[in-house]
């Protein structure tokens, strides 16, 4: 396991907003995370990320208590909220710092984004504005690029799809297929069924903080889930 | 429609203020500007009494004649960095069937609604009114009226039409102020005299009153040129000052410092961005004409450095005081990102003090022109610089982990109390009193000259420490991240 979550629970006031007995995930295995607002999505990988501390239980990464040591930022990446992007650089020097601290070169951080091309689909490289002048799709463009950038062995994503155009929608799909082939360990929450049930092995369902179910995709799976939406 | 215009002026700056700042930062925000237009009309009344004293042996309206070209060149610094560009407003009327003359004129009229065009008005005409009056007569009193109004209205347009042009930058700033002090000194020494010129001016003024007729154009000029430039412009796009291709920019000066470099130069640009910061920043740098204020040849002569000490500090410490006391506060949009990159919480620290160093090296670098007054001057700069670099920072970096109030950077003016709290006022106590523990007792039981010793050993060590406060620096943000991450993210 190379993740692995025991007893996690974060309470504000009386709602408990995640409460996770355990969970594992495998390295290489590509997570998709679903539930309504409030099911504690962003919560749960905001404490994978160690920016709020949980009130019981732990996060590991690869066995290290992510809230002890710094150690799973070197392998780790994300993006989550537009509170992620330096918004006053432009996207090339928001990519020199975060490939720096990765320890590339320029030219290796160029040479690295070529990859993105069409993700990023023109827009971004060479736009001359500032990040903040994006609107919220190309933001998150940048932002997504940034974290697969650092070449990590876990991605954690909220929400990728939102706010993209369709076609970029399908180029991130098939990016995100791409290195989920190449070993890397992702986490993905969204609220497009069908992205996620084709983009993730494992589909994680949570309620109320709860981890209700955890489905291995197939064929079947996009039904029952539309099944647990639809109901209520 | 010019009235419906500004009507609707009144409703949206009434309506913006009350949703997004507190009644209590409106009413301090009010108490602030009566507070500062009472100090200028105070100003005015007694300004014949104070400037009889502050150029002894020379007449009240010398001194004002010859301050007054100063005072205009200065307030058009200002006016460009401060100064708020009535434009946004319109878009939304752009499309609507309104003339576009109209729409210029609107302009126009609501950029003389600044607190700039008022302050000289206070300032100035109690002076024209009794000491012009008495000592020239009625005419030369119009006169002067007539010119102080026409440099007022070339200022304000002048500024504004230099500003949509886009060239308005710091770099303008630095220069102008760096030039005034190079007049100013020049005046001291008596090589050039912008005094005698200005004197000169309104002295020929007052002989022939008719001549400020020759203002008044020079106004019109300014006002003509301005409102042609608009006319020419009014494009939704065009009006918020000149859009220029945003470039990447290199800072290979911070490179050799591997990570923290890079964090530095980041930092850098987070202030050079955004307005908010950047006036912080221009108005520390103001701050360096303190010292002609608090360098007193009888307190150099009796060697008490106290109060002169107090400026030095003040002079060097600016970023650290002024910047430092929002510090990660700047930061806040992104916090979260910074937490989770591979950085170290210990060179993101290091990077700020970079910065100060850098920062307190420089100032001390430019002040130390203040030597030419004398050289115990240098010995006071060099020891708050000392302790600037060594403790201040430190005390600032330790206070700012109690800081969890969001900054918002977007929405900015030169007047912005969002994100302001008591912290960032308790925290200057520290900073300014700690020096003076150490200063106070050495000057009472030895001399000036052992205190300021004291207290530069006192930075040398600390600064020699910095390992050893950098360590507690770090323990102390990591028992704080979590708070303050969530108070940024608010």
């Amino acid at each position: 396991m190379i993740i692995e979550v025991q007893h996690l629970k974060k309470i504000y006031g009386s709602r408990t907003v995640v409460d996770i007995e355990h969970l594992g995930i495998e390295a290489g295995e590509t997570i998709g995370l679903v539930g309504n607002n409030g099911a504690g999505k962003t919560t749960f990988f905001r404490m994978l990320l160690n920016l709020i501390r949980p009130d019981f239980g732990l996060v590991l990464s690869k066995g290290m208590d992510v809230s002890k040591s710094d150690d799973w930022k070197q392998y780790t990446a994300s993006y989550l909220d537009e509170g992620f992007l330096i918004d006053y650089l432009t996207p090339e020097e928001y990519f020199f710092f975060i490939g720096g601290l990765s320890g590339y070169t320029k030219a290796e951080t160029l040479h690295k984004l070529e990859a993105f091309k069409d993700f990023f689909n023109g827009e971004i490289l060479k736009s001359g504005k500032y990040i903040r002048d994006f609107s919220k799709g190309n933001q998150n463009k940048v932002g997504i690029a940034a974290a697969l950038l650092q070449q990590p062995e876990i991605l954690v994503l909220d929400e990728p799809f939102a706010n993209l155009d369709p076609t970029t929608q399908i180029r991130l799909k098939n990016l995100l297929k791409e290195w989920s082939s190449k070993g890397l360990t992702s986490l993905i929450s969204s609220h497009d069924l069908n992205h996620v049930t084709e983009v993730c092995q494992r589909i994680i369902l949570l309620e109320k903080g709860q981890v209700i179910r955890s489905i291995e995709t197939n064929e079947g799976t996009l039904e029952e889930l539309k099944g647990y939406f639809g109901e209520d | 429609m010019l009235f419906t215009f500004l009507h609707h002026q009144w409703i949206q700056f009434w309506r913006s203020r009350n949703k997004g700042v507190g009644l209590a930062s409106q009413i301090i925000l009010g108490l602030f500007m009566a507070y500062l237009l009472l100090i200028a009309l105070f100003l005015g009344y007694a300004l014949p009494d104070i400037l009889a004293r502050a150029f002894g042996g020379q007449s009240a309206l010398r001194s004002f004649n010859g301050l007054l070209l100063y005072y205009f060149a200065i307030d058009l610094i200002l006016r460009l960095q401060l100064q708020e560009l009535p434009t946004l407003s319109i878009v939304p009327y752009l499309h609507l069937r309104i003339k576009k003359a109209t729409i210029v004129q609107f302009l126009n009229i609501k950029a003389l609604f600044s607190f700039f065009n008022l302050w000289p008005l206070i300032l100035f005409f109690p002076f024209c009114v009794s000491v012009v009056y008495s000592d020239l007569g009625t005419m030369p009193m119009i006169a002067y009226m007539v010119t102080l109004l026409s440099l007022i209205f070339f200022n304000n347009y002048l500024a504004l039409y230099l500003k949509r042009q886009g060239t308005a930058n710091s770099g303008y700033l630095i220069g102008g102020f760096a030039s005034i002090v190079a007049i100013m000194l020049c005046d001291y020494y008596g090589l050039f005299s912008l005094m005698s010129l200005s004197d000169g001016l309104f002295r020929l003024l007052a002989n022939r009153p008719y001549l400020c007729v020759s203002f008044v154009l020079a106004a019109a000029c300014v006002f003509w040129w301005n409102s042609r430039y608009i006319t020419d412009n009014l494009y939704e796009e065009e009006m918020s000052g000149s859009e220029k291709e945003k470039s990447s920019t290199d800072m290979p000066f911070f490179d050799r410092f591997g990570q923290v470099g890079d964090l530095a130069a980041l930092e850098l640009k987070l202030i050079l961005r955004h307005k908010r910061s950047r006036s912080t920043v221009m108005t520390g740098l103001i701050f360096m004409a303190y010292g002609f204020i608090f360098y007193k040849k009888e307190a150099l002569a009796s060697d008490s450095f106290g109060l002169m000490l107090f400026a030095a500090l003040f002079m060097t410490g600016t970023l650290i005081l002024f910047y430092g006391q929002f510090m990660f506060a700047w930061q806040s949009a992104h916090f979260d990102g910074l937490l989770v990159n591979r950085l170290s919480i210990e060179s993101f620290l290091k990077a700020k003090l970079l910065l100060f160093t850098i920062y307190t090296i420089a100032v001390t670098a430019i002040i130390s022109l203040y030597g030419l007054i004398s050289w115990k001057i240098l010995l006071i700069q060099l020891v708050a610089a000392l302790y600037n670099i060594g403790f201040g920072s430190i005390v600032v970096l330790y206070m700012a982990t109690f800081n969890y109030k969001r900054l918002d950077l977007s929405s900015s003016s030169a007047m912005n109390w969002q994100g302001v709290g008591a912290s960032q006022w308790l925290m200057m106590l520290p900073y300014l009193l700690i020096p003076y523990f150490i200063y106070v007792p050495f000057k009472i039981f030895g001399n000036g000259y052992w205190a300021l010793l004291a207290l530069g050993i006192f930075g040398a060590l600390m600064w020699l420490m910095r390992n050893f406060w950098l360590g507690f620096l770090v323990k102390a943000f990591e028992k704080k991240r979590y708070k303050i991450a969530e108070g940024f993210r608010e």
